[in-house]
């Protein structure tokens, strides 16, 4: 579940260099996609986005450019230089990846094979079931020394009142409120309607349980 | 406004509970009914009594598997661990002595409350034990065994083919059990108004959950956030439920009136007070006149403040059923009886006073946001909902 294959879409769209414009913006209209790998002899050469194809002929309603998108061909508007992502690689490092380059899919290749694609709302999926948001539960944040075993102290406190924990994700680092004590928020996704005593008993040990808040009255 | 008015009940029904500490307490129930009865509401009415229902019409919506699994968890012959994976022997939902025969029993009052309305026996009816929605097909969730709504629904349909039924859930939570188990059905429309999932058990129903497949645009979620009060609510309800609901023209309607919006609430951010918990069910009540011929079922649901909310929330709630006037005070007697066993001071009268309710902070920001997600979720579903 946390590799790009397991996120991966393995049945892809792709078309040549020889494609037409037109055409291969037809196939993203009707798969409802934006990227397309471009295959020459099997062989990756180039990615085409539905932006790309638009950009590269005259605007909406200029009477050129349906002309203008038979004429052109795919291969004079791909970018050739395709960043690609292997299937064993961890869906972190995917999402890394695209963000730093400012794209939205890799490839996925191995041994030099197409096998797949994966693009920002695959990684957005990944981190819904991540977060555990997929399941009923209840939303805590919490506070917690910046130290060894405070994730620990957290989840045993849970573990004896018998509640199960869906997920859980520790953030950035953050200052306790008396403003000197490093601190690290941790959210969580418990499986239960009534978190309250573990609140409770969370507070009485030192954590601060930033939500829920505190009942206004 | 007339017609008849029944009440679905059983000393039976109270059964249903996980153990004195637990927030889901058939004390709630025999308090209720004990004021109702000592406020004279219930005079010249008599409890009908349900039966419990099969194990083949639980299996309209749960999986034999799970209906299995329920009934040998109190004989403590399966294995704890598996039990945990039905949702089973938790904190939540601690398994107890015969609680395959009470579940089925509080779906057989929401079944009989619902067959009374269908038939024509009643206009209105009211059965408070019911209203269990976060139940799923496999596995008991937030309190709820069985989904005794998702049951009646789907034996209606199966006793009235082709028949269209609106669910109207204005507990705290998200009505998510009901939600799933219609989400592909457009006989079906399930509303619900709820304490955004971002904060709230059980985490869902955001505007976007609409439906799938043929069901798409008949799920209708309203999230609210934490400190709403009733301004805000009532705004949102109006501004919703009403046009759905005179969009997909239901044959009968069923509400769930979970009260665990209400201010002092323990489970839950919400800052509701009686005010919202008697509007809503006079709100359901002229809806279902103007829609189904009255045809409109009340079932309960959450509500953790057993002693100054849900006593009164659901006195009103009947009073509403059965076209009676709510009193304005608790009669000395119910309070005298109950005065020593309340761990908090008794309200004296069935409507909260304002003054007691300081304006919320930031209401502004509150209301706005709700507006927004009023806005959100109707024009999400109203262009796909036919009659």
């Amino acid at each position: 579940m946390l590799l790009v294959e397991d996120s991966m879409t393995r049945e892809v769209v792709t078309v040549s260099p020889e494609t037409r414009a037109d055409e291969a913006l037809a196939l993203c209209r009707e798969r409802r996609i934006r990227h397309l790998p471009v295959l020459e002899d099997g062989r990756l050469v180039g990615v085409v986005s539905d932006r790309d194809l638009r950009s590269a002929t005259p605007a909406l309603g200029d009477p050129a450019r349906a002309a203008a998108l038979r004429r052109l061909r795919v291969g004079e508007i791909m970018s050739r230089e395709v960043i690609t992502v292997r299937p064993d690689e961890p869906v972190e490092v995917a999402a890394n990846r695209m963000r730093e380059k400012g794209i939205g899919c890799l490839p996925v290749v191995e041994d030099g094979r197409l096998v797949g694609i994966i693009t920002t709302s695959d990684v957005m999926e990944t981190l819904v079931y991540l977060v555990g948001a997929n399941e009923p539960g209840s939303r805590l944040e919490v506070l917690m020394p910046d130290r060894p075993g405070s994730l620990a102290g957290v989840a045993g406190i849970f573990g004896e009142l018998g509640i199960n924990i869906v997920s859980v994700a520790t953030g950035p680092r953050q200052k306790f409120p008396d403003g000197d004590t490093p601190g690290r928020v941790a959210v969580f996704r418990v499986d239960t309607i009534d978190p309250s005593r573990a609140i409770e008993i969370l507070r009485r040990a030192g954590y601060v349980v930033i939500w829920p808040p505190q009942a206004a009255r | 406004m007339s017609g008849s008015a029944a009440i679905v009940h059983d000393r039976s029904l109270e059964e249903y509970g996980f153990g004195e500490d637990h927030p889901f307490n058939p004390l709630r129930i025999r308090l209720t009914l004990e004021l109702c009865d000592a406020l004279g509401l219930l005079a010249g009415y008599r409890f009908l009594r349900p039966e419990p229902v099969s194990e083949e019409e639980l299996t309209s919506v749960h999986t034999l598997t799970y209906v299995r699994m329920v009934q040998q968890a109190g004989s403590g012959t399966v294995d704890p661990a598996e039990l945990l994976d039905y949702g089973l022997g938790t904190p939540d939902n601690p398994v107890f002595p015969g609680m395959h025969e009470a579940c089925s029993r509080v779906v057989g009052g929401t079944v009989l409350a619902c067959r009374l309305v269908a038939s024509g026996e009643a206009e209105h009816a009211m059965c408070i034990s019911g209203g269990l929605h976060h139940a799923l097909r496999s596995k008991a969730s937030g309190f709820c065994v069985y989904n005794d709504a998702a049951v009646a629904i789907a034996l209606l349909k199966r006793e009235h083919p082709g028949i269209r039924i609106a669910y109207v859930d204005t507990d705290a939570h998200h009505g998510d059990g009901v939600q799933w188990m219609f989400y592909e059905d457009p006989e079906v429309l399930t509303v619900s108004m709820h304490e955004s999932g971002r904060y709230l058990f059980p985490g869902t129903g955001g505007v976007d959950e609409k439906g799938r497949g043929e069901g798409v645009g008949y799920s209708v979620n309203v999230p609210l956030e934490p400190f709403t009060d009733d301004d805000s609510w009532i705004e949102c309800f109006e501004a919703v439920v009403p046009q759905v609901l005179r969009a997909f023209g239901p044959d009968l309607i069923v509400s769930q009136n979970g009260c665990d919006g209400h201010a002092l609430d323990p489970l839950t951010h919400l800052c509701a007070t009686t005010r919202l918990y008697e509007h809503i069910p006079r709100r359901m009540h002229e809806l279902a006149h103007e829609l189904c011929g009255g045809r409109w079922v009340a079932l309960g649901g959450g509500g953790y403040d057993h002693w100054r909310v849900v006593p009164r929330a659901w006195s009103a709630l009947w009073a509403a059923v059965s076209h009676q006037e709510l009193p304005a005070h608790l009669p000395e007697g119910w309070l005298l009886e109950h005065a020593a066993d309340s761990p908090v001071e008794l309200p004296r009268l069935m409507r909260d006073d304002p003054a007691d309710y300081p304006p919320v902070p930031r209401i502004k920001e509150i209301e706005a946001a709700n507006r927004r997600a009023a806005e959100a979720a109707l024009e999400t579903v109203l262009h796909l909902i036919r009659r």
